[in-house]
């Protein structure tokens, strides 16, 4: 009896070898692919205050770049078996660490992408050094991701808290609004924001009268708002975001500011927000965007896909997602392998151009990835024409100047 | 009117009544005395339907009443006297008055409760708990009244009082007889008792130990004060 | 000086949704004797209320102060009929309990249905802007919010002290046993009264609809301010929710002006201050406990 189970055990594990040699993928194409497949991860909030701009629709967004990824190479394609896998970080570091050791450990992810919440972002991006695989940031701002924290493994796709303070901090100012108060949220996001903002104000020859610390989260910001009024400035610039920045702008409205010609900047913005609060309680407000669904003829037709599978139209966390895992893929055929050292020198050093990056460059010394971004103020309610149609595009900010640069990021890897 | 057989009671798997019988005529005033944790209290609050649980029987003018709620034995004429009198500190003394509802064409007007109770009178704006002691014990026995009960279950209203309030309160009884009210008096006070009471229980561990008429127990009276420990 | 009145106003505005919201849970308190952590969320309802109104039957803030109330009263009656009821006889850890898991499915199946990141709510043009009142600039629709609830307040206060509802209520949440054994069908009342607290906090929320964030966890954070609310002010007194809720919107805007990392914080010191001193709240009476 005991013999026939050795037997039957060896047997099972001869098998799977056998298996396991069979499975790397297409052979024709000699691929290297552990487990047979490849498998893409999507790590963010699918329940709390980011599940709307980011959340399942992002899932979704990296399911449509592999479609066009085996509709584009067909037979040609490294590899045929590709799966997408997301989990629920729920915005804490915490969670974050366990579910992304999960990830790359038990289900075999390649690579993570997305993870809104810097605090999130940067366990993950230790994980991912630590684990020698693939994570591409596409919702997290820390400037730490490619910065004083950067790593070989760590990519950051979409935006950074520098390109948001500097693109609103230095065009507000230089047109016309010298003198500012700040307001943020009194932990990581906040703090480096009202570090950048303060930078560029000055950089542009304005000044700032003040920064002002809040609780966070917080619903009640009038009093905030009466004392950052009180010196009179031309503009206040908040660096709430959420479901705070909502309160934060509602309350602004009510409190006056506006009609004695103070001007409202927000630092981060979203467009779920705009929608989620109508478009007339925040028109004329300015803010840095990376990405719009409505800039071009080939933005538009990928919102309306996206819309055609979601019901809704995107946010540039969805397109980044899209784009970020796109990429990743052409990296992948590129190098024939999952490997991630060879993929991160597949990507590194790219310049290329999407559907989300315009005159992109995956800058090799940081990771950090730059491309054009967008001065956009949001539409007066007479000029909305369709739903989610909120922003006129003022400026486009290009690559070079919108991001730090490489010697600033100060990041060795 | 009131007939009460085999009464048990529990707090958990504590017996607190061991077959209690006793019974109230109509118009009769009958006192129950026992020294403290003898099962006065237990007993009241199974009477007004406070304390469920029980076993036995409890009827109320005829009706079995043991499983019926407090509100309900209220209204078919059990007016309750609290111990600690159980005014309201939230309710002015006309609404203290005013709260419970009528139960009977007996029920007292207003202005007669005032008329009796002058002082209740000059301060019926007042909140319930300004009153003095003495007053909050009127104010509590005129409560009742005002509602028309047909018996009520008095639960030491003499205690903390000065003599000559008691004294009041004890010709308040009385006259309350006289209208055909009967009264279930729970008292220490062996002296005040045998002022009002025809009739007198003796309440020890939860059972009766003794049932005396007024004559017997003024009789023996030192007896029962050593008994009670006073 | 000008900015001291501002501030003021500005509390007593933020002081209006917790007055409010307080008035009802300490009533429900008084009669049903549950501590009903589902306040929060049946305040975030009535804030979602107002604003799917709004959107599919186009009711403005008008006719929501109107309509949510009487909306929310049912949906409480509904609760308390379906849940809360049977656990009435238990102790009074299982209905804190029911309302906790309460709190949790409220908030989920709102997500679930209006997603996270909030809905959008425009108020009526006249309350937008400033109104200038003997020299001094102050936002037109936080004078409302404070002129309003001071309106309500007042009209519970009638209500408690002059029906004889009131004074049942009144009586139940001072001594709720001899209140019954003196013939008053207390049961009776604690339906309409569990709904007419949930009422209030759902007018709270209708309030709060164009000045706040109308998201499912708005109530989160609301809540947990509120029972610091109502511990100051004495659990299941009336006056002492009300006066405290006013207090700690002075104390917020205060603390946010001159000290704004510890605007909350102050609070719970407050809160602290006060339980050591009374251990009973501001208007709380010790004797009054079940």
């Amino acid at each position: 009896m005991k013999s026939m189970h050795i037997r039957a055990g060896a047997a099972a594990m001869t098998g799977a070898l056998l298996l396991g040699a069979c499975g790397g993928g297409p052979g024709a194409s000699g691929g290297d692919f552990t487990g047979g497949k490849l498998v893409l991860a999507v790590l963010n909030d699918q329940s709390g205050v980011y599940k709307d701009a980011s959340g399942p629709g992002s899932v979704k967004a990296v399911k449509m770049a592999v479609a066009d990824y085996k509709k584009k190479y067909g037979d040609a394609a490294v590899v045929d078996d590709i799966e997408v896998t997301s989990a629920d970080h729920q915005n804490k570091p915490d969670i974050a660490n366990t579910k992304a050791q999960e990830l790359y450990e038990r289900k075999g992810a390649d690579i993570i992408l997305d993870v809104p919440t810097s605090s999130a972002a940067l366990a993950v991006a230790t994980q991912a050094k630590n684990h020698h695989k693939l994570f591409i940031d596409v919702s997290a701002a820390t400037t730490q991701l490619t910065g004083a924290r950067c790593n070989k493994y760590t990519f950051q796709w979409a935006y950074d808290t520098y390109m948001l303070a500097n693109g609103t901090g230095t065009t507000v100012t230089e047109n016309g609004d010298k003198n500012w108060q700040l307001i943020y949220p009194d932990y990581e996001f906040g703090q480096d924001m009202t570090k950048s903002f303060t930078k560029a104000i000055k950089g542009a020859g304005g000044t700032v009268q003040g920064a002002i610390p809040t609780p966070f989260p917080n619903d009640n910001f009038a009093t905030f708002l009466t004392k950052a009024g009180s010196t009179k400035p031309d503009v206040i610039g908040t660096m709430q975001a959420g479901g705070d920045l909502i309160n934060m702008v509602k309350q602004f409205n009510a409190s006056g500011l506006k009609e004695k010609g103070i001007d409202l900047a927000v630092g981060l913005m979203l467009i779920t927000d705009i929608h989620s609060l109508g478009v007339d309680q925040f028109a004329g407000t300015m803010f840095t965007d990376p990405w719009y669904w409505n800039m071009d003829k080939e933005t538009r037709a990928w919102a309306d896909r996206f819309q055609h599978e979601t019901g809704t139209r995107p946010s540039f966390e969805h397109a980044g997602n899209y784009s970020a895992a796109l990429q990743y893929l052409e990296a992948v055929q590129r190098a024939k392998t999952d490997k991630a050292d060879a993929v991160v020198g597949e990507l590194a050093g790219k310049k290329t151009n999407d559907v989300f990056l315009h005159n992109g460059e995956i800058r090799a010394k940081d990771h950090l990835v730059i491309h054009d971004t967008y001065l956009a103020r949001v539409k007066k309610p007479s000029q909305v024409k369709e739903d989610w149609d909120y922003e006129d595009i003022v400026t486009t900010i290009p690559a070079a100047k919108a991001f730090p640069t490489a010697e600033e990021s100060g990041c060795s890897m | 009117m009131l007939e009460v057989t085999g009464l048990r009671a529990w707090y958990g798997e504590a017996q607190a009544l061991h077959g209690v019988n006793l019974s109230v005529g109509e118009g009769e005033v009958v006192t129950l005395v026992g020294r403290n944790g003898a099962g006065k209290t237990t007993l009241v609050r199974c009477l007004i339907g406070l304390h469920r649980q029980v076993g036995g029987t409890v009827s109320f003018l005829g009706r079995d009443i043991t499983g019926m709620p407090a509100h309900r034995r209220a209204r078919a004429g059990m007016g309750w006297v609290q111990d600690d009198r159980g005014i309201y500190a939230g309710l002015t003394v006309e609404e203290n008055l005013l709260l419970p509802p009528k139960v009977s064409d007996r029920a007292w007007t207003l202005d007669r409760v005032y008329e009796a109770f002058p002082v209740l009178a000059d301060r019926r704006k007042a909140p319930g708990t300004t009153l003095s002691g003495g007053e909050q014990q009127m104010l509590a026995i005129a409560r009742v009244l005002r509602t028309g009960a047909r018996l009520l279950l008095m639960d030491e209203p003499s205690e903390g009082l000065a003599p000559v309030v008691v004294a009041r309160i004890g010709a308040i009884i009385r006259e309350i007889k006289e209208t055909g009210v009967s009264v279930l008096l729970i008292e220490q006070n062996v002296k005040f008792a045998a002022t009002v009471a025809d009739r007198h229980y003796l309440l020890s561990q939860g059972r009766i130990v003794e049932a005396l008429d007024n004559s017997e127990f003024r009789r023996r009276e030192v007896q029962l004060l050593e008994h009670l420990g006073i | 000086m000008n900015a001291v009145l501002q501030y003021a106003v500005q509390g007593l505005a933020a002081g209006s949704f917790y007055a409010l919201a307080a008035l009802g849970l300490a009533i429900i308190f008084g009669v049903l004797g549950v501590v009903n952590f589902a306040h929060g969320a049946f305040y975030m309802l009535g804030a979602v209320t107002a604003a799917v109104l709004l959107d599919t039957l186009g009711l403005t803030l008008w006719w929501s102060l109107l309509a949510v109330p009487v909306l929310m009263f049912v949906f409480g009656v509904v609760v308390e009929r379906l849940f809360v009821q049977w656990l009435l006889r238990l102790d009074p850890l299982y209905n804190f309990l029911l309302t906790f898991g309460l709190t949790l499915v409220l908030v989920e199946l709102v997500k679930q249905k209006y997603g996270v990141s909030g809905l959008p709510y425009k108020p009526p043009g006249i309350l937008q802007g400033r109104a200038e009142l003997a020299g001094v600039v102050l936002p037109r629709y936080q004078l409302f919010v404070f002129l309003f609830s001071v309106a309500i307040c007042v009209l519970v206060w009638l209500l408690m002290t002059r029906t004889r509802v009131g004074m049942i209520v009144r009586a139940s949440t001072e001594k709720p046993e001899l209140t019954r054994a003196l013939g008053v069908n207390v049961g009776r009342w604690v339906t309409p009264v569990f709904g007419f607290g949930v009422a209030l906090a759902g007018l709270a929320g209708v309030l709060a609809a164009p000045f706040r964030a109308i998201t499912a966890d708005m109530g989160n954070n609301f809540a947990i301010i509120l029972f610091a609310v109502v511990v100051i002010g004495g659990l299941g007194s009336i006056v002492g929710a009300v006066v405290a809720g006013f207090l700690v919107g002075l104390v917020e805007a205060f603390g946010q002006a001159y000290a704004p990392t510890f605007a909350q914080i102050l609070i719970f010191v407050l809160m602290a201050l006060i339980i050591l001193v009374r251990p009973a709240g501001l208007f709380g009476r010790e004797e009054a406990t079940r």
